[in-house]
């Protein structure tokens, strides 16, 4: 059963849904952020409830902050700066978005950010076009305007290299969606660039004895380790013995089977369980559904796929959703 | 469109259940545009609870006109609910009347006694079958006639439904073990009750009987009519014995102008009608408006039958044929009694699918069948004597029982049916096949070590999660999962919008239940969150408390020291004393807190030893500053503006308030915080500079007067 439920403005170039999907952050290409309300949890007619602008450029990237923190969204824009808007009411002015934070930008763009840790101490993982990886904490709980950088990294398992000239098109993180406080929080990066080493997803996991983040895993194949990657989603696990990451790259979409269990090293276990193909080229986004069974992906070839495995292990395409004229 | 190839579907009819069976190509289904148009410039999706996908369709700047929109979203439900044959607001009744008997079946299992386990389980299945069947519907069988009109021989009653009819048939095979023995005879019922479903896509006796009837009105000699004779063997084939009966009765022979000439014709009409009317049934009893003779046990029955057979055989060769005049009349009766003698070309002449076919052949030509081996054999003759040109979804199903093949069975379910019916029938089917309760509950370790039967009730739940008035029941089916289910339950409870009230009522009494305390805080501590953010400061500290979050209480309780901490004289105060007061209740969660309670304390006692003059409510006041100062909750940037705010009690005219130790105690705290001042992080209380000057004064006075009182 399909139903349109909501009409987006003229210039639209990035969606958003909130935590419980009653709001929807709309980024344009003027770079105004619109905000769509619906009334009641039961209703699905949404209405825009707030129009402001980010940035004079267009907004690439919308990303919600964990519920936990608030209603607040960070916004990338064209030409790269990150920016965290936040809804408040205050006495004098009433509900309104202001901003809390614009990240401080030099030389390179911010690519893709994604939030994780809401449960402890809320982290922010940013990925640039030099192909470095910041990670920053929240320092206060109540207020967003307070950011520490808590680590500065490149995407190599080799931690001594480093890449001077990096040039990244793109990129795409995705955390570990765990809420338990007792497992270490990680999450899973890969780049498209021009340094091949810089490309392949790793899996980032923090060590709480050096104070550090240290890669658990690589999800390439010794073949593809140079292949460009356009996006990886990380499934939620409700009671898996092992994770599920999808990677996308030229290549097709494959999914990871990742141990939970550290080797003598540190290294967990990748294991490779499917290559599907079926956009034809570049994926652009995949999400996994709240039981982590079904892939949805979508991508220049203007339709959406469903992937699933069969009782089998056996993964296959499910569905193909079509937007029809 | 390239890559879209293969066939496509309709949404309503898209599934996301794994199964072993999966092999075909994926189906294409079309997302209907509503307002916008290709090309599309960009597809964003987002799964939203349970089975609800979103997906973000944007539009390109320059391919319509200034009036169109950017872009739209549309929201797909998967899978919900087989191809719309009930509506939606019928479902959702469906789905609360079955969770109580459901949940009723789960604690029975969980409390069973092993040892009772084969004898009486079946009769909690069933009664949990009937309760679930009484859901789908109130079906009477379409085929009974009515005495008041003699022309009308089918009653008009409410169009049964497919689903219903699974179940009945589920029901039937697995877990009635009462009728295991008269299979052919409930079969039989069933089809009286559910021929009308296959009407829609093939021709079947129940349509030809519609027909019939809407023709009758019309018709002044039916015996003249050949659609009369055609319609009374084809409803005797299938067993409608009432049908046939009334039908027969209407012969033109039976007025009463007709006597004299149609005598024997008549006889022998009422001859047929009566053997019709002695049919021995293996059953233990009938409906009271049914016809037939009831034999209970397969020897009387056998006995019944053979003499029965006798009867027709007899009459079949009677002389009286030759004295009957009318033509038709002879001819449609012989047919009659071919039918009942088990003419296998004749019956397969008089009915038009398969499962009709067979079910005549179960009358008249093999009355013993027993055993599903057999069944399935004699069900796989027919179909090869009538071929399926439509394969309706209950033949799947049928088909899938008679072949004992549990994973057809659980797939014609789940994709014909919906995730409801597979979640549900389940039990069934496990109460009724030991292969089939193998299946269901053996852990496959390729999707993760779950079962079968928590798979499907994982999906179901996922459904009902997806639509804001089900959600609430999904917990029932996720807590009878032994491995995933509490996952999925604490991602659904995180999706909750717990900003509405109701919402978060309810979650929090769902991890009540389920022992999820956790949850409920999280969920607790992102409705304070929100209520401080949107400036209802008091219910977000309410939430904040329940949620037991004291880093959060204790980050407000020092917003609230920047507001009260500056002067007794300041009017914001007066703002913030309900708070303070709401804060008190609980005041342990955050040590922070606590001090404000005190402060507001003190603040009443200063603000009365302002108005009036009493020694006795000086002294009073003294010694909540003197409690306040020593509590080490009390943050250090207050030191000062207490002090300060209490000159005129360091001062006290009368005589000193505060004796030597307690007077030292405040001098240490001023040097403490002398010390203090030289640190990073220090808050500067904003008072005049002169304040400090004054305090030291104060104290110093007060001590030269204390060590002289003592």
């Amino acid at each position: 059963m399909d139903k349109s439920i909501l009409t987006l403005d003229k210039g639209t170039r990035c969606t958003a849904w909130n935590y419980s999907g009653q709001r929807l952050a709309a980024g344009l290409l003027d770079g105004s952020l619109l905000i769509y309300d619906s009334t009641d949890p039961a209703s699905s007619t949404f209405i825009s409830t707030s129009r402001f602008k980010v940035q004079e450029s267009s907004i690439l990237k919308v990303v919600w902050v964990p519920p936990e923190y608030g209603d607040a969204v960070a916004c990338i824009s064209a030409d790269g700066t990150l920016s965290l808007w936040e809804e408040v009411n205050e006495d004098t002015e009433g509900h309104h978005w202001k901003l809390c934070k614009c990240f401080d930008r030099n030389t390179s763009q911010v690519l893709d950010i994604q939030f994780g840790d809401a449960q402890t101490c809320l982290k922010l993982v940013a990925a640039y076009s030099d192909g470095q990886i910041k990670v920053y904490e929240l320092l206060d709980t109540l207020e967003l305007e307070k950011w520490q950088l808590q680590a500065e990294f490149q995407n190599v398992i080799d931690l001594v290299s480093n890449f001077g000239n990096a040039s990244c098109l793109s990129a795409s993180v995705s955390w570990n969606p765990q809420r338990s406080e007792l497992q270490q929080s990680s999450f899973v990066l890969g780049f498209s660039s021009n340094v091949p080493a810089l490309n392949s997803p790793k899996v980032w996991e923090f060590d709480l004895d050096h104070q550090r983040w240290l890669p658990v895993a690589e999800l390439s194949l010794p073949e593809d380790k140079t292949d460009q990657v356009s996006a990886v989603a990380w499934a939620p696990n409700i009671g898996r013995p092992y994770e599920l990451i999808a990677v996308a790259t030229q290549k097709g979409i494959s999914i990871w089977r990742l141990g939970s269990n550290p080797d003598a090293d540190g290294r967990l276990s990748a294991q490779k369980l499917a290559t599907l193909s079926g956009h034809d080229s570049e994926v652009w986004e995949m999400d996994w559904d709240m039981s982590g069974t079904t892939l949805a992906t979508t991508g220049s070839d203007g339709v959406v796929r469903l992937w699933q495995s069969n009782l089998n292990g056996v993964w296959h395409e499910q569905a193909v959703l079509a937007p029809a004229s | 469109m390239p890559g879209v190839t293969s066939d496509t579907g309709e949404l309503n009819s898209l599934s996301v259940v794994p199964h072993t069976l999966d092999t075909q190509n994926p189906r294409v289904y079309p997302l209907r545009l509503h307002r916008v148009t290709r090309p599309l410039v960009g597809l964003s999706i987002s799964w939203a609870r349970g089975n609800t996908l979103r997906v973000s369709l944007l539009q390109t700047d320059d391919a319509a006109s200034e009036q169109s929109p950017g872009g739209e979203v549309v929201e797909v439900k998967l899978g919900s609910a087989d191809a719309g044959e009930i509506p939606e607001a019928q479902w959702r009744r469906i789905a609360y009347g079955s969770v109580a008997p459901f949940a009723l079946l789960q604690s029975r299992k969980n409390s069973m006694d092993a040892l009772h386990y084969e004898k009486d389980w079946w009769e909690h299945v069933m009664e949990y079958s009937k309760e679930i069947n009484s859901l789908l519907g109130n079906t009477k069988s379409s085929v009974t006639p009515t005495i008041e009109d003699p022309k009308t021989v089918l009653k008009k009653v409410e169009e049964p439904t497919s689903l219903k009819a699974a179940w009945e048939l589920m029901e039937m095979f697995y877990a009635d073990k009462q009728s295991q023995t008269w299979i052919p005879e409930r079969l039989l019922d069933w089809l009286a009750d559910f021929d009308c479903l296959f009407s829609g896509t093939q021709p079947t006796v129940h349509a030809k009987l519609v027909a019939f009837q809407n023709e009758l009105v019309t018709i002044q000699a039916v015996e003249n009519h050949p659609e009369y004779w055609e319609i009374m063997s084809s409803a005797l084939a299938v067993g409608w014995l009432d049908v046939v009966v009334k039908l027969l009765r209407l012969h033109g022979s039976y007025l009463f102008d007709q006597l004299g000439s149609r005598e024997i014709e008549n006889g022998l009409v009422e001859a047929v009608a009566l053997l019709i009317s002695e049919m021995p049934r293996l059953r233990p009893d009938m409906p009271p408006e049914k016809i037939g003779e009831c034999y209970s046990t397969k020897p009387e029955f056998m006995k019944a039958w053979e003499k029965w057979r006798a009867k027709i055989t007899k009459l079949d060769c009677s002389a009286f044929w030759l004295q009957c005049d009318h033509q038709q009349t002879r001819v449609g009766l012989k047919n009659m009694l071919q039918v009942m003698l088990g003419n296998a070309s004749v019956l397969s002449n008089v009915t038009y699918h398969w499962i009709e076919l067979y079910i005549s052949h179960f009358l008249y030509v093999r009355p013993f069948t027993v055993g599903l081996e057999s069944m399935y054999n004699l069900a796989q003759k027919c179909m090869h004597l009538k071929p399926i040109s439509y394969r309706h979804k209950l033949m799947g199903l049928i088909i899938g029982i008679l072949e004992e093949n549990t994973e057809v069975v659980l797939a014609e379910c789940s994709r014909s049916f919906g995730p409801w019916m597979v979640t549900h029938a389940i039990e069934l089917m496990a109460a009724g096949s030991t292969q089939a309760e193998t299946l269901l509950h053996e852990e496959q370790s390729k999707i993760g070590g779950i079962c079968i039967e928590e798979l499907h009730r994982l999906t179901y739940a996922q459904i009902l999660s997806s639509h804001a008035l089900t959600w609430n029941i999904a917990p029932i089916y996720l807590t009878s999962c032994m491995k995933q289910g509490l996952g999925l339950l604490e991602n659904l409870l995180y999706k909750q919008p717990v900003q509405h009230h109701q919402v978060l009522l309810k979650s929090i009494e769902i991890c009540r239940l389920n022992g999820l305390d956790y949850v409920s805080y999280n969920m607790m501590k992102i409705a304070g969150v929100h209520y401080w953010k949107h400036g209802k400061k008091g219910s977000a500290v309410f939430w904040l408390q329940q949620a037991r979050d004291e880093v959060r209480l204790n980050r407000i309780a020092k917003h609230l020291f920047d507001f009260v901490g500056k002067s007794v004289s300041d009017e914001s105060f007066k703002q913030w004393e309900g708070m303070i007061e709401l804060l008190g209740t609980e005041s342990k969660t955050a040590g922070g807190l606590e001090f404000l309670k005190k402060y507001r304390d003190f603040r009443r006692s200063l603000q009365q030893v302002q108005g009036g003059v009493t020694t006795d409510a000086a002294r009073k006041a003294a010694e909540a500053l003197i409690s306040l100062m020593r509590n080490p909750s009390t943050p250090q940037q207050f030191w000062l503006p207490l002090l300060y705010d209490s000159l005129k009690l360091l001062n006290w005219q009368e005589r000193p308030l505060l004796n030597v130790s307690q007077t030292n105690l405040l001098l240490n705290k001023l040097q403490e915080l002398s010390l203090a001042r030289l640190l990073p992080g220090f808050v500067d209380a904003g008072l005049p500079s002169e304040a400090l000057q004054s305090v030291r004064l104060a104290l110093a006075t007060n001590l030269g007067r204390a060590i002289l009182d003592e």
